[in-house]
């Protein structure tokens, strides 16, 4: 109750600091935090939101530029955007900035929005057995198959992995084989990696208008520093795992600090005078969302979990989320010297920390995938989501906002205050309370008189049961068996099934047999005795037998079923089935 | 998703010319992909995005393959999961993570010997890491090697220091009944763990002060818990039951209610509140909570302990017999139910059946003078002075013992009382302690005991014993002293602080054996 309360406190105060510039559930877009940017595309002094679409996930790839509430324009990519940044290469008059699209081993640039360079990853180093292998095949020295087999050893042995060509010829079938090297043969094996993340890294000026590098992350490890202008690689460090998510501080020429969070749980951080990690940071979940504000980093974990860390890899604070994490952003106001985290949950909300207290709270329509916060157009505070659904969401902060930094525990719970639901006693229970404490002797005495009864009476029952064989278990230890029966039907035709198993361990039963037992007035039955076959131990051995009811006056009786043994008279078990009251009337 | 296979636009790029071999689409291509969709648990897409992968690389792609095996595992399909591992690590032998996830899966069917092999040979892959060795000592504990478990769990510590190993650690030597070691670890964890992790550090302080019996500074640390986090249920539940024992009863209520309200259906909160109740002397309300925890949990023995004290109390007992009854059932061993179901059939006038019932709880008893005594008060009145006198003097001893020993030299002033009656009566007891004047002075020190489950485990001062106890003694003004016809009580109400201290107990040891390891 305390929280709904808060929670509507929360809205309508949230409500109140966001304008609703724009919601379009329908834009098609399919991207997240790390493809989206808003840039000064044309140098007009309106920023444009630049998003890179995944499209369908396989085909359909887009750079979309939305302007005010429409898309200004749209160019295919030719690949998945992994990540994607505005940047200024250059000082050339006017600074308009590039646009750099990482997928795949590439990097496309774009200036004015047309393509401009492409820059592809370094090549791995080729395993030189398996480049001797290739070699030995274009000069026509191997077959397919001897080639195959020599692949399959390096496969298992060797430290560099194979590459592309080779793991592909592996799994082809022998006839293809042949074609495969054939076209395959003349060219250079290279062995690539792929872009993962992608960030920017000022060059020698801290000045918001600065030349950035841009700073790589690769699937195997590596990260990698460009140069702005030459595309050439600056500086090369490597990481022990795949980096996931990036956050670069610093300028190049003077200190810089990467913060990277890798697939294997643990975030990293390298400073410019080593090339191996400085920190590590081990988390106890994967990172969804790695933010940096001021000096600290802010962290959200798989496990619906927000860390704060310095920057030297100290936990500061830990805040408990309600729903999984599914993308975070800066939230950076400097003309009001306001920084927040904005964190996209998966309750279709989104929730703004200022360390590890919650200050605010949108509700959107949609789980949010991709939040982007600055100026757009000539609006300082703009909110740009994106939805699971494809939705594009817009929202302009109010200048009037205000966030209030409230601890996140103010004095004792809510709940304290909340009466305990202790149930209540009705005026019988206090009447029956007093007659017990008037007359408790007698109370305990007829108790334990009926309890003795009720014993009796229950040993009784069953010494009645186990003479006259009515358990469903048979007590003898040498047919050990187990019975249950079922009357299926409206009648009058009722069909029987009784389900006998043997019991035993490993010994079959034989020469049983069963009889019925029956009032013939009103039932019939086609054969009231016969025989079962040897029973298998385990198994259940289901016997079918028809019954019809005579009497047409709804009325039932009980029929006995009897499991005999070859030459003795007491039966080994007995059932008694209720018939049901015959629904239908006898045909004859 | 559509699923038809297009060549990465990479090769259309350049035009296609007749001789040119196409380029080749690069196996991890998409394994970003993967990661975030499965990271943000998005598993139905990150599910499609396998299949295509797998489609595509034919099977290859060993991201692809591991991801989608841990996805099966979180659905429950250990099995299968465990399957894809295995050919994950058949993609890549070099790989300790892939071993690992082996190893994991294996742990959570339960095979722990085959998991141990898996892990060991990752450990051979990979020497320094944190997590092979911590999960290798979990699943030593598991085969009950405690020894190799507590060797892992150490060089887990030495790698790096987190809590949950820690925790493990610790348990292992509370498992074998070591506390000394036990406490070391709890010792150690307290220093070592940076500041960050809170409520760690606090769990660990109280398990390290509970078990060297210091309660008041546990309790302390509770409420520093609380500050932090005022909604956690264990530490409300523990700092609430601690109140109780020293009478706050207002205090602990006004805690159960922010629990009541997190966690609603908990039986050992309802316990608690029903002998806040009690405590309070508004009988029929803790009868409703006892009620509503037996019927929570109806199995739980002190639920039943505790229904059986309060319907003595409010003279009912016929019903008192059946949950005493019930309880028995539940814990047979426990002397102090014994006395109590006596207490009951005294009242019932079945004198036979309480004799029996006394005579199994003084033999199942050990330190709890209070059986001896009420039994001795019980004989006194059948007119058995001979027995009477030998309850007496075997409780006389047990007094000495536990004076001597240092154990408890604070005694209930009602035991007291009743002692020094029913030893007028019989003209005995000139020797007990308490009948000494000068030794009461000194005796306010109260040394800690090693063993928290004891049964005598002072907790604070006695007066809201005493409280509770008056009103439990009410019940006992129908029984007659023939001789000096005035009325003694036997007083049973000693049994509220067990009764509520076990739960203290649970919980705080609950939490401990809830860690888990879920690393991927």
């Amino acid at each position: 109750m305390s929280s709904v309360s808060q929670e509507l406190k929360d809205t309508s105060v949230a409500s109140s600091k966001w304008l609703d510039a724009h919601y379009d559930p329908v834009a098609n877009l399919y991207t997240f935090s790390s493809c989206i940017a808003l840039s000064d595309l044309h140098g007009d002094g309106e920023n444009k939101l630049v998003a890179g679409d995944l499209g369908t996930g396989v085909c359909n790839m887009k750079l979309k530029v939305y302007h005010g509430t429409g898309l200004l324009s749209e160019s295919t990519l030719l690949d998945l955007p992994t990540g994607m940044v505005s940047f200024l290469m250059d000082l050339h008059e006017p600074r308009t900035p590039a646009i750099a699209v990482a997928s795949g081993p590439f990097i496309y640039v774009y200036k004015n929005l047309r393509p401009y360079f492409k820059f592809t990853l370094p090549s791995l180093e080729v395993n030189p057995l398996e480049q001797d292998v290739w070699s030995q095949a274009k000069e026509d020295m191997i077959d397919p198959m001897t080639l195959k087999e020599m692949l399959e050893g390096l496969r298992d042995k060797a430290e560099i992995p194979l590459s592309v060509r080779s793991l592909r010829f592996l799994m082809l079938e022998p006839q293809e084989m042949e074609d495969f090297v054939l076209l395959h043969k003349e060219q250079p094996i290279r062995r690539q990696t792929v872009i993962t993340c992608i960030g920017t890294l000022k060059k020698n000026m801290a000045d918001e208008d600065a030349v950035s590098c841009l700073v790589i992350g690769t699937e195997n490890g590596d990260v990698y520093i460009l140069d702005p202008e030459a595309f050439t690689i600056l500086y090369k460090m490597s990481l022990p795992s795949t980096p996931n998510l990036m956050d670069v501080t610093g300028q190049f020429d003077v200190e810089f600090r990467i913060t990277v969070a890798c697939r294997n749980g643990n975030i990293y951080i390298l400073r410019r005078d080593s090339p191996k990690p400085k920190y590590c940071i081990e988390l106890s979940s994967h990172p969804v969302g790695l933010v940096r504000m001021g000096k600290n980093v802010v962290v959200g974990c798989s496990h619906e979990t927000l860390h704060g860390y310095t920057q030297k890899g100290k936990k500061l604070w830990t805040a408990y989320l309600p729903a999984p994490v599914t993308t975070m952003a800066l939230m950076d106001l400097p003309t009001r010297g306001f920084q927040a985290v904005l964190v996209g949950l998966a309750n279709c909300e989104v929730h703004m920390y200022r360390d590890k207290n919650l200050v605010s709270t949108i509700k959107t329509p949609d789980v949010v995938t991709s939040i982007c916060f600055g100026r757009y157009g000539r609006e300082d505070g703009t909110l740009i989501m994106t939805t699971k659904g494809g939705g594009l969401i817009v929202k302009i902060l109010k200048r009037t906002a205000v966030f209030e930094d409230r601890d996140s525990a103010p004095g004792p719970p809510i709940a304290q205050s909340i009466r305990l639901n202790v149930p209540k006693k009705t005026k019988l229970y206090v009447d029956q309370t007093l007659r017990e404490r008037e007359n408790a002797v007698a109370m305990h005495r007829a108790f334990q008189m009926d309890l003795s009864r009720l014993r009796l009476a229950a040993a009784r029952a069953y010494v009645k049961a186990l003479e006259s064989s009515l358990t469903p278990m048979s007590a003898s230890l040498t047919e050990p068996l187990k019975m249950n029966a079922v009357v299926q039907g409206l009648g009058p035709s009722f069909k029987l099934t009784l389900n006998i198993q043997n019991t035993a361990a490993c010994r079959p039963v034989m020469n049983l047999a069963i009889s019925f037992l029956y009032d013939e007035n009103l039932y019939s039955m086609r054969t009231a005795f016969f025989k079962i076959p040897l029973l298998v131990p385990g198994l259940n051995y289901p016997i079918d037998t028809f019954v019809e009811c005579l009497s047409d006056k709804g009325i039932s009786d009980i029929i006995k079923v009897f499991v005999l043994r070859e030459g003795k008279s007491a039966p080994l078990l007995t059932a008694h089935i209720n018939m049901p009251v015959s629904e239908g009337l006898a045909l004859n | 998703m559509k699923t038809d296979v297009q060549l990465p636009a990479a090769t259309d790029l350049k035009k296609p010319r007749p001789k040119k071999a196409p380029e080749l689409p690069i196996l991890e291509r998409r394994n970003w992909l993967i990661h975030l969709h499965y990271i943000r648990k998005d598993y139905e897409t990150c599910k499609a995005i396998i299949k295509e992968q797998l489609h595509e690389t034919q099977g290859m792609c060993e991201y692809a393959v591991y991801v989608q095996a841990l996805i099966m595992r979180l659905e429950g399909k250990i099995q299968q999961s465990l399957e894809l591992f295995q050919s994950c690590a058949i993609l890549n032998p070099k790989s300790s993570d892939n071993l690992k996830q082996v190893a994991r899966s294996l742990f959570l069917l339960g095979k722990h010997k085959a998991a141990i092999e898996v892990y060991n040979e990752a450990a051979r892959l990979n020497q320094k890491d944190w997590e092979i060795s911590h999960n290798l000592g979990v699943c030593y504990i598991y085969t009950k090697d405690f020894r190799s478990a507590e060797e892992q769990l150490n060089l887990a510590l030495q790698l790096n220091k987190h809590d949950l190993t820690y925790m493990m650690l610790g348990k292992i030597h509370l498992l074998q009944g070591d506390t000394e070691k036990a406490i070391d670890v709890y010792k150690s964890a307290v220093e070592y763990v940076s500041i960050h992790n809170l409520t760690f550090k606090h769990t660990c302080f109280i398990l390290y002060t509970m078990l060297l019996g210091k309660y008041q500074k546990a309790f302390e640390h509770l409420g520093n818990a609380l500050t932090y986090d005022p909604n956690n249920f264990k530490a409300i539940l523990a700092a609430g039951s601690m109140m109780q024992t020293h009478g706050d009863y207002d205090v602990a209520m006004n805690k159960y209610r922010v629990a009541a309200y997190s966690v609603p259906e908990s039986p050992p909160l309802w316990n608690n509140i029903g002998m806040c109740f009690f405590g309070k002397k508004k009988y029929v309300a803790a009868i409703s909570c006892l009620k509503r925890a037996n019927y929570l949990s109806p199995f739980d023995w002190k639920i039943l302990y505790n229904l059986g004290l309060v319907h003595l109390t409010m003279q009912q007992y016929a019903s008192a017999f059946h949950f005493l009854s019930a309880a028995i059932n539940l814990r047979p061993r426990m002397s102090e139910l014994y006395m109590l179901l006596a207490v009951a059939l005294t009242n019932l006038d079945d004198a036979d059946n309480a004799r029996r019932s006394y005579e199994q709880a003084v033999q199942l008893d050990e330190s709890n003078l209070l059986v001896n005594l009420n039994f001795a008060v019980f004989l006194y009145n059948q007119g058995d002075k001979k027995a009477a006198l030998l309850q007496f003097q075997e409780m006389e001893r047990k007094v000495n013992t536990q004076v001597d020993s240092n154990i408890n030299t604070e005694f209930d002033p009602e035991l007291v009382e009743m002692a020094q009656k029913l030893g007028a009566a019989l003209q005995a007891g000139e020797n007990l302690y308490w009948s000494k004047p000068g030794k009461d002075s000194k005796s306010s020190q109260r040394s800690s005991s090693s063993k928290p489950s004891s049964s005598q485990q002072p907790l604070g001062t006695n007066q809201a014993l005493g409280q509770a106890m008056s009103s439990a003694a009410g019940y006992s003004k129908s029984m007659q002293i023939t001789a000096g016809a005035e009325p003694l009580s036997p007083s049973t109400s000693c049994h509220l602080h067990r009764s509520v201290h076990p739960n203290l107990q649970s919980q705080i040891f609950r939490c401990l054996f809830e860690w888990c390891i879920i690393l991927m």
